[in-house]
């Protein structure tokens, strides 16, 4: 899999927002359209344990990108996703339309409850069939006949270093990112008397 | 087709959902500059021309747009024609304001050769020199010189622009945490900054700031060595191999060692901060030369001295703790201290990292010495010689070797 099927110059990345997941991926996923760019494989949660993900899902990053079929028990061969006690997260479009929710889990190793939670984290996008079917321009294009209940896209990563970072899904941004040294002389430009190199 | 048109076949961006151009510093130089340096045709012309003097950075998300897919950051090539009538440098002005060039560049390296730099410059509103800093950024790549004609000649010095003149750029916003660092007042939060910083695999090391602040760095010169040594082109610096190694992981040593010592306070570097890049590369070469030239008229004969390295052996791992040494010595100097002679003495240590190998260092240093004219990599060989030139002073004065330096 992968995204063999998108032709695309160097330095493009598949970095979808939360909104091209559900309106894109998973509405076309749930709904029997043809999707393209047709990149995210369907993959059995329960066959996958994290680390085995590469080559599988699509990977794009530092994460990967797979449909599941919804299931409760997210149990896999050695271990199981533990839902997080966040609250579920509502996605809405820029037209602040719902459009779904995410569910955020960890990978935790053994038998639940007793497992250890490990660095693996994921995402579980589901659709919110309502608020799509409300949308009337949505209605008109896209079958209305939509199996919202049958498919949830996952996104996984492995958190690195301390839990600082948490749930941050940034890659490490080549060159947006101001280096230490550019700081510095921002700084400076602007007055050099309040600055101090750190310890 | 108008340039409009060129992501998109009627009205159909050619950029599927969810992919985002964000391309790595390499793919900008060694994909997109070169073809568009070559003439040659870009894929969906993702990268468009842009009058730089004519496009005020709010307008460049509209008119760099790629995709559909929201973006924190666009690109576009400019050519650096615009010269201001009495100079050489590049006139970035637009009609709101200007781009002003901040620190000094990056030297941007694939698979450790070096093909090409990296200027930052940062948006003013207004008119020099009364702008308003704006927070908008931009990243200004050019091809190496060195990358595309294989001359020697100015493979040492960084600032040469290819002749072509196109350059590409990547502009963005600076990101809000960032502003912590320019109230210092808020200490948790610039602490949580510094540790970003520090933790990010981009970013140069504190030390390298200081040593960057002096103009053309001790890292920029080892990277000179290393490339030359890996490649292997340069018949002069083939004495230099042995010590390859070590000073290849001395460099990662001293990121380690510098944030623990003293920490020098900015204020009296500012003065290099007022100069453009040039500058500074040319104040600090200045430096060099007048270091150097003070100890040999002091110093005429020194060879015995430096032969002291003989004496000890010295693995490849001798020379990490000495880059440390340095490290200290330019702090120290840089924090006005008169009292060098303790961290001179560092560099009587038999294992000082610029000994090459037990066997031959009076070979290398006459090497050194004879080849000291040799223009291919001055900066190199200067470097060098500063070194051994401390080496000298440390045992026979015991005033302050640097006072002269306007640092």
């Amino acid at each position: 899999m992968g995204d063999g099927s998108v032709n695309l110059p160097p330095g493009f990345q598949f970095h979808p927002t939360d909104e091209e997941l559900v309106v894109h991926f998973l509405y076309c996923k749930a709904s029997l359209l043809p999707c393209h760019p047709d990149v995210i494989p369907d993959l059995d949660l329960h066959l996958q344990d994290p680390w085995q993900l590469n080559g599988k899902a699509l990977s794009s990053g530092n994460q990967w990108y797979f449909f599941s079929r919804v299931t409760e028990n997210r149990v896999t061969k050695n271990g199981y996703w533990k839902k997080l006690d966040n609250i579920d997260e509502p996605i809405f479009t820029s037209a602040s339309t719902k459009v779904g929710i995410k569910k955020y889990l960890v990978f935790c190793i053994g038998e639940a409850p007793a497992g250890i939670e490990t660095n693996w984290l994921m995402e579980e996008y589901h659709l919110s069939s309502r608020g799509l079917l409300s949308n009337t321009s949505y209605k008109r294009r896209r079958n209305p006949k939509l199996d919202s209940s049958q498919w949830v896209l996952c996104r996984v990563h492995e958190r690195k270093g301390d839990s600082r970072q948490g749930l941050c899904y940034d890659d490490d941004d080549d060159g947006t990112e101001l280096s230490c040294l550019d700081e510095m002389f921002l700084s400076l430009d602007d007055d050099y008397d309040e600055i101090s190199l750190p310890n | 087709m108008s340039e409009d048109m060129n992501l998109s076949v009627n009205g159909q961006s050619q950029v599927p959902p969810g992919f985002r151009f964000h391309p790595t510093e390499e793919e900008l130089l060694h994909y997109y500059l070169r073809k568009k340096v070559a003439s040659e045709t870009i894929d969906l012309n993702v990268i468009r021309d842009v009058d730089l003097n004519k496009l005020e950075p709010w307008d460049i998300q509209e008119k760099c747009k790629i995709g559909s897919t929201p973006q924190n950051d666009w690109y576009f090539f400019s050519h650096k024609d615009k010269k201001y009538p009495t100079g050489t440098r590049t006139n970035r002005a637009t009609a709101a304001g200007f781009w002003k060039a901040t620190g000094r560049d990056k030297v941007i390296c694939s698979s450790c050769k070096r093909i090409g730099m990296r200027k930052t410059l940062v948006f003013y509103m207004g008119r020099a020199p009364h702008g308003q800093k704006s927070d908008w950024i931009m990243h200004e790549y050019r091809l190496d010189e060195s990358n595309t004609h294989n001359t020697s000649a100015s493979n040492a010095v960084g600032d040469t622009s290819p002749e072509d003149g196109w350059v590409v750029c990547r502009v963005f916003r600076k990101k809000n945490y960032q502003k912590s660092l320019e109230s210092p007042k808020s200490s948790s939060t610039s602490i949580d900054s510094r540790t970003q910083m520090l933790n990010s695999s981009n970013n140069d090391g504190v030390l390298d700031q200081i040593l960057l602040y002096m103009g053309r760095s001790c890292k920029q010169e080892i990277e000179t060595i290393g490339n030359i040594n890996i490649s292997n082109n340069d018949e002069n610096m083939r004495f230099l191999t042995p010590n390859n190694t070590s000073i290849v992981e001395g460099l990662h040593e001293r990121f380690m060692h510098l944030p623990r010592l003293e920490s020098p306070t900015l204020p009296s570097l500012a003065p290099h901060n007022s100069g453009s890049p040039f500058d500074q590369d040319r104040s600090l070469k200045a430096c060099y030369q007048s270091i150097d030239d003070m100890f040999r008229e002091t110093e005429p004969s020194s060879t015995n001295q430096v032969s002291g390295c003989n004496t000890s052996p010295d693995g490849p791992k001798a020379g990490l703790n000495d880059w440390a040494a340095l490290d200290r010595l330019v702090a120290s100097q840089l924090n006005g201290q008169v009292d060098t002679s303790k961290q001179l003495s560092c560099f009587s240590d038999p294992n000082m990292g610029f000994c090459l190998s037990p066997d031959d260092n009076d070979v290398q240093l006459s090497h050194l010495r004879s080849h000291r004219p040799n223009q291919t990599s001055q900066q190199v060989y200067n470097s060098e010689i500063d070194l051994w030139s401390f080496t000298r002073s440390s045992s026979s004065s015991s005033t302050d070797p640097l006072s002269h330096l306007s640092v």
